[in-house]
Formats: structure tokens, C-alpha cells, sequence
């Protein structure tokens, strides 16, 4: 999924948009996007978009929330697009855990007969999922999230090597997931970084989404035990203009040191201005 | 839990396919390995492979699962690809306090497979869905 990732930053990239993307290499990726879930559903809208429309892929997008609007303006990011390719795109949209984990584990059963199964699954929001009867996040029982994980982990697998039987070896299937660990109730416990050391066993690569402040803007972190990251994993900054439109510019080592300056000197004269 | 560990478990379970394949046993240095990286279940889990306590299903779409019928009578559904067990000894010494790699059904069940001691069982497609989403049992 990391290679979705990558796929994705260059394709929404600032000044330069390619239509020839070379088809990532066969690594093991399935994803864990954290950061604010607005801004993680619109990371998981484009990259179920980029699947479906440039690498021609069969998507799953489950969903607790039907979308009311487009997360981002695509026809401002991609003024080519053309609509009918998101046919390839299926929201599902699920209330419960329950429901969720039968629909995943239920997917075996059509992938044999379909022409095409799906390449890319995409749970959004897994933390809705997760609620105790208190309303915040499960504290004490972490069954619940590994086999939710591992399920999508061990199906993906599976439809792997469906595709890989009929493609003469060719062929992925891979998983992300956006969660949101500040939510209500949880704020001060360790639960949601327990929860998140139970993704991590499943999900190879962390995409961290961490908001500038006061702009559009973040800070894109790709992490993890994926070998395509190399060892320091890779940056990426990622703009949202205001007519909807989203860039991404891959972020250099120095740049890093120079981004991190600015925004520490745009917090602190806010501070001030607080002070005044 | 470190890397490097889960590596030596795999190249661990990988020489006891192999001498278990040409020798039908298992040497007591594998033994003592086994005891050493997986801890007090090793023998647990022997114990399991022993009695014949996993069963490999799998279904007409091609999907499969693990089944470990555990000292309480009760099963477990394990997967193929990656570590998980509903088990409550993974969730607290794996998933909590991360002190274990694994727990004896599934180390029972990553034996059984190496040693090619895994009972078989043919479920129908809409089984294994719940079998998969921790339904129901195989063996009813």
C-alpha cells in the first residue's frame, strides 16, 4: 500500500503530473493511516481514486459514513477525469464491527467467480468500529482490533494468491486503514497506543498525517518495516488549496530542518500574539 | 517483541520442517531451541500436535484456516498468513504485555504444519465466512 502511497504523491504532485506512473514493485504494504479523520478520508478517497482510475484496480472502500460530498475537488486536482472509472470503486458502507468483519471475511466467496478482485481494501475510520458501551475506545480487550486486522491481513493474502493463480504470478492485494487515535475518552489513557502497537503487528507501513499549524498544510510521514521506505522511511508535504484541490511535494532532509524551523517560529509568534 | 527473535523462531520452525521430513522426529536440539524461544508453551503446544489437535479447513473457493481444538474443549480459529489467536493468553502475553512471540495454538498449529500432522476438514463457502468472522466451530 506504501507503493499505492507513493503512486498517489506523485500523481497529485505540484507542477508536474505524469500520466505514464510505472507500476510499483511487489512489496508487502498494507497501510495504517493516522491523523485527523478528515483529512485521512480524503487521503484514502484519492488513493481508492488513483487504484481505480491510473492503475486500472478493483477497490473496496467501507465506510461507516456514506459520503455527502467529494472529500476533496478532484475535478480541480485531475481535470481529466472522467467519472465513469470510479465504477471500479465500491463503497460499503458498514455500521458495526460485526458487520464489517462478515463482509471482509464473506469477500472469499465471490473472489473465485469474479472476473477481477479486488486489489485494494480500504477501511475508513476503524476507530468507529472500536467503541466500548461507554463510548470510548475498547479499553481492556484487544481482541477485537487484532482479529479485525488480521482478518484483512490473512484476506488480502488470500486474494493475492487468487490474483497471483490467474496472472502468472503478477498481482496484489493490499489493505488500508485510516485511525484516528485522539477521540473522545481516550485522550489521556495508553489504550490507543495499545491499539495501535495491535495494528502495527499487522499493518507493515504507518502513514502519519500531522497538521501544520494554521495553514492546509501537513507533514506526510511514511514508517515502517516495508523495504521500499528504505531506512529512514520518506516525507512528503501536502498542501489543500482553497478550492479543494490537493498537492503533494515530496519533502528533502534539509528542507525538513527549514519546514520545522518555520513552523516552530509561526507557533511561537502566535503564542505572543496570545499573550498580548 | 525484537525482530531479530521472530527471524531466529522462523529459520527455528523452518530446520525442524526439514529434519522432521527426512527423520519422522524431532532431536533433542530442536527441542531444547524450541523450549528456549518459545518459552513454557513449546511443550504446550507439542502436547497439541501430539493429540492431533489442529485441523486445516478449507473451503470450495480455495480459502483456509487453522482450527486448534484447545485443552478446555474449546476451539480456536487461527489464521494462515499472520499471527492472531482469540485465544486469552495471546491478547495479554502477545498483544498486551508483548512478553511472548506466540501462544501454544498457534505454535501448535505452525508445527502441525511443518510436520505435516494437520488433520483435514472440507467446509462449505458460507462456513468458513463464519468460521473466519468467529462465528461458529467446524466441528459440530
Amino acid at each position: 500500500m506504501a507503493d499505492i502511497l507513493g503512486v498517489v504523491f506523485r500523481r497529485f504532485a505540484s507542477g508536474s503530473v505524469t500520466s505514464d506512473l510505472p507500476f510499483p514493485s511487489s512489496v508487502e504494504g498494507n497501510t495504517l493511516v493516522i491523523g485527523d479523520a478528515n483529512i485521512s478520508r480524503s487521503v484514502l478517497f484519492l488513493a481508492a481514486v488513483t487504484a481505480a482510475t491510473d492503475l486500472g484496480l478493483k477497490v473496496l472502500f467501507f465506510t461507516q459514513t456514506p459520503f455527502q460530498s467529494l472529500p476533496v475537488s478532484l475535478r480541480a486536482s485531475v481535470p481529466g477525469l472522467k467519472l465513469e472509472s470510479l465504477k471500479n470503486v465500491k463503497f460499503v458502507y458498514v455500521k458495526t464491527l460485526k458487520e464489517l468483519v462478515e463482509d471482509v471475511a464473506s469477500l472469499h466467496e465471490l473472489a473465485s467467480e469474479a472476473a477481477s478482485p479486488p486489489s485494494l481494501i480500504i477501511v475508513d475510520g476503524l476507530e468507529q468500529y472500536l467503541h466500548g458501551p461507554q463510548g470510548g475506545l475498547l479499553q481492556d480487550d484487544l481482541g477485537p482490533v487484532a482479529h479485525v486486522a488480521a482478518l484483512l491481513h490473512d484476506t488480502a493474502a488470500f486474494l493475492t494468491q487468487i490474483q497471483q493463480n490467474r496472472a502468472d504470478g503478477q498481482g496484489l492485494c493490499r489493505v488500508m486503514v485510516s485511525f484516528q487515535s485522539e477521540c473522545e475518552g481516550s485522550r489521556d489513557s495508553e489504550s490507543p497506543d495499545l491499539l495501535l502497537s495491535v495494528l502495527d503487528r499487522y499493518l507493515q507501513v504507518r502513514c502519519t498525517l500531522e497538521k501544520m499549524a494554521g495553514q492546509n498544510e501537513w507533514q506526510v510521514y511514511l514508517s515502517g518495516t516495508c523495504p521500499s521506505l528504505g531506512h529512514q522511511g520518506q516525507q512528503w508535504h501536502m498542501v489543500l488549496q482553497t478550492g479543494g484541490a490537493v498537492e503533494f511535494r515530496p519533502v528533502i532532509i534539509g528542507e525538513q530542518q527549514i519546514l520545522n524551523q518555520q513552523d516552530k517560529s509561526r507557533q511561537e509568534n502566535e503564542r505572543r500574539e496570545d499573550g498580548k | 517483541m525484537d525482530s531479530s527473535l521472530r527471524s531466529v523462531a522462523e529459520q527455528l520452525l523452518k530446520d525442524l520442517q526439514r529434519t522432521y521430513s527426512e527423520t519422522n522426529q524431532i532431536p533433542d536440539d530442536l527441542l531444547i531451541a524450541l523450549r528456549f524461544v518459545f518459552g513454557p508453551c513449546a511443550l504446550q503446544a507439542l502436547d497439541l500436535v501430539d493429540q492431533r489437535s489442529v485441523t486445516c479447513v478449507s473451503s470450495p473457493s480455495s480459502r483456509k484456516a487453522f482450527q486448534v481444538l484447545g485443552g478446555s474443549g474449546h476451539m480456536y480459529t487461527c489464521f494462515t498468513s499472520c499471527h492472531y489467536c482469540p485465544c486469552p493468553a495471546f491478547s495479554f502475553s502477545v498483544l498486551r504485555r508483548n512478553e511472548s512471540l506466540t501462544c501454544k495454538h498457534l505454535l501448535a498449529a505452525c508445527l502441525s504444519q511443518a510436520m505435516g500432522l494437520c488433520q483435514q476438514e472440507q467446509v462449505s463457502d458460507q462456513q468458513m465466512t463464519h468460521i473466519l468472522s468467529g462465528q461458529t466451530e467446524a466441528s459440530t
